[in-house]
Order: structure tokens, then sequence, then C-alpha cells
């Protein structure tokens, strides 16, 4: 009977230095995990030599801009259900995705009811404007410092680039240009965000996968800010009197992948 | 004669690709081609240039030496429905409605009706 009462407390002794052991060693696992995300979401973003924000890859290294953290294009501060494509999960709320005037709500809706049949960019037209930035094909944005250029290449619609001048010249008058799929931008520094202005717009593209219109009289100011290493931080403001009733915002971050843009060739399934 | 003429084809194909060329914007933006069919069987080629202008649908009708400006456009969002007025070089007034079709393509339609001095005609036109 001695044995059995001590053969109990011996037991529960060593349930007790096991579970404290146990406590032991989760508290401890758990501090390595956030020591090594601190570590992580600590690396500073690049720097060259006169502190420029680098928002490329270094030497010896690799990667590129991907895994946005929204699915679509919607006003800051709206809530609103998308799935991967654009779709809304409710077509009710297409009225607070954005600022619409009533042609752009009614034919936003037209769109999203034909389940985004319509979309340019199944005839791999340009997906152009905000809506790259969205792209599953992620994005690299190269610093040409000799020629005071930026040119953001992208790995989805058809690996397209586009030019942003930071040479100081002034961007030409929208109403003089012929427009294009990504317009004329001009860049500049405000601290270590780069700020890009572009009008200049042709309106044969959708500005978002779930079909936000917009006419040529369409002019942007994206702002890119990498915040740590692995962190961009994309905003985007939309202006387009003809369109909507006032200039409106969108943002969204994007991951620091490690590994190489994958080729990647548009084919028109519109047959299919 | 024949130089006036050239002058306004001229200008007519300034114009064309000037005002025309969207696709995905404001629905009736661009250069639309089409015909009415009087009673007599023939076919009348309208050509339409339309622009919005953020408050108000603009444009011309048959742009070159016979264009006539459009003096109201309005587009019903609740079933599509367009309705376009102006007058021709004779004085007569023009009315053009119709259902705007396949929105989302690249080549829509308008179907309807082109009413000349108060008779109606078949009309159709085409998005180039």
């Amino acid at each position: 009977m001695e044995y059995i009462k001590n053969r109990n407390t011996l037991r529960r002794a060593m349930v007790l230095v096991a579970a404290i052991v146990s406590v032991a060693c989760t508290e401890a696992a758990q501090e390595a995990v956030a020591e090594e995300s601190a570590a992580v979401s600590s690396r500073q973003a690049p720097r060259y030599d006169d502190g420029t924000i680098v928002f490329d890859y270094q030497a010896g290294e690799q990667g590129y801009w991907g895994r946005p953290s929204t699915s679509s294009l919607v006003e800051a501060g709206v809530e609103v259900e998308f799935n991967e494509d654009g779709l809304l999960a409710d077509i009710n709320d297409a009225l607070n995705v954005a600022p619409f005037m009533p042609w752009s709500l009614a034919l936003y809706k037209y769109r999203q009811a034909n389940g985004l049949k319509d979309d340019p960019v199944k005839a791999c037209i340009s997906p152009a404007g905000p809506r790259h930035i969205h792209d599953k094909g992620g994005f690299r944005i190269i610093q040409d410092r000799n020629y005071e250029r930026i040119y953001i290449v992208f790995g989805g619609g058809n690996m397209n680039w586009r030019v942003i001048y930071m040479d100081g010249r002034e961007p030409p008058n929208p109403e003089e240009v012929t427009g294009t799929y990504y317009g004329h931008s001009t860049g500049h520094w405000e601290g270590d965000t780069l700020v890009v202005n572009s009008s200049g717009f042709i309106d044969r593209f959708w500005f978002s996968n779930g079909g936000l219109p917009h006419t040529r009289a369409l002019e942007l100011e994206e702002r890119f800010t990498r915040s740590d290493y692995d962190t961009l931080e994309y905003e985007v403001t939309i202006d387009d009197p003809h369109t909507y009733t006032r200039p409106w915002k969108s943002e969204w971050t994007l991951e620091w992948i490690d590994g190489e843009i994958q080729e990647h060739f548009c084919e028109d399934h519109r047959q299919e | 004669m024949r130089q006036v003429f050239l002058s306004g084809l001229f200008l007519a194909a300034l114009m064309v690709p000037l005002l025309g060329g969207a696709q995905e914007g404001f629905p009736l933006d661009g250069t639309w081609r089409g015909t009415w069919q009087d009673q007599s069987g023939t076919e009348h080629m309208v050509v339409m240039v339309m622009a919005w202008d953020g408050r108000s649908i603009t444009g011309i009708i048959n742009p070159g030496r016979n264009a006539v400006p459009i003096d109201r456009a309005e587009l019903a969002l609740e079933n599509w429905f367009i309705t376009i007025e102006a007058t021709d070089k004779d004085g007569k007034p023009i009315t053009a409605q119709g259902i705007l079709k396949n929105i989302g393509a690249y080549n829509r339609e308008v179907m309807g009706t082109w009413t000349i001095a108060g008779e109606s005609f078949p009309f159709r036109m085409v998005r180039e």
C-alpha cells in the first residue's frame, strides 16, 4: 500500500515536472519564433550610398514584389469581399467600391453581373494602371540612376514595362498627347517614398480586375514606400472627373519574394 | 465644289481618330457606323462620333461637309436606352433611339429607330 502511495506520488511528481518542462519549452519556442520574426521584420530596406532607398535586388540577391494584401481595387477603408479575380461576393456592395458617377456604377455592375467575361485581359490586352500592381506575376522596380529613370517590369500580363522619368521634366499636357496604356509618368522623392504622377492614358483597358471603368481623363498619383526589407507599401489616388465624383484612394502592401519572376506569355482564352 | 468636298473628307479623316478610339470607358464614346433604311428599302449611311465630357454627351453626325452637331444625347442607365437628337442640314429634326447591346464588346451596337421629320425607320449602328 505504501508502495502504491509512493508510486502515485512519484507519478504525480513526474507529471508535474513534465508539465513544467513542457511549458518552459513552449515558452522558449514561442520566444524563438518571436525573435526570428522580429529579426525578419526588422531587416531594414536597403539603400544606396547616398541614402536613397533601393527597390530592387542588389548584387548577389534575387527577388521581386508580389503577393498583394488585397485581391482587387477598392477605396481605402471600405470593407467588401472579392474573390481573387475581383468579383464581388455581393453585387450590392458595388456602390461602396468607389465614388462612382451613375454611368460608371451601372457599367461596373454590368461587368460584375456578367462574371467579368468582357475583361480585355482575356484578349491579352495589358492590365495597365494600378491593376498591374495587383497582378499575380509580380513586378520589379529597377532604378536606372544614370539616366534618371525608373522601370517597373511586370511579370504578369504580357511581361510589359513602364518608365518613370525622374529627371524633373514637366509632364506633357494630357490633352496634347496620344494616350497609352501606361500613360506618361514622372516621379520624385518625398523622404523615402517614391511619388509617381501619371496621365495620358487610353481607356482600352480595365484598371482593376473587377472592371472599374475610367476615361482618358484618368490621372494617378502612386506612392511606393519600402517600409522594411520585405514590405512595399503601395498607395494610389485615382482622379478621373469623367468617371468618379471625387478623387479617391486605394492602398495595399506587397511582399518581397525570394526568386526570379517566372516567364509568362499571355494566351487568348476567349474561345475556350 | 470638288475642293470643298475633298476638304470635307480631309476634315472627317482628322476628326474620326481624334474623337474616336475609345473602347472601355463611357459606353457611347467613339465612332459609330450604321444605316437607316427608308420605306423604299434604300439604306442611308450614318457615322456618329460621340464623346463624354463628364457632364454630357457631345458629338457630330456624318463628319464631313454634311456634318451636323448632336443637339442632345441621353443614355438611360436602367435599360441602356439611348436617345440622340439633331437637326439635319435642311432643318429637319432627327431623333435616333435604340437599345445599346453587347456593352462589353469591342463592336457593341445600337438597334432602334431613326426618325426624321416625323417618320420613323429601322436603324442600326455598330461602334468601330
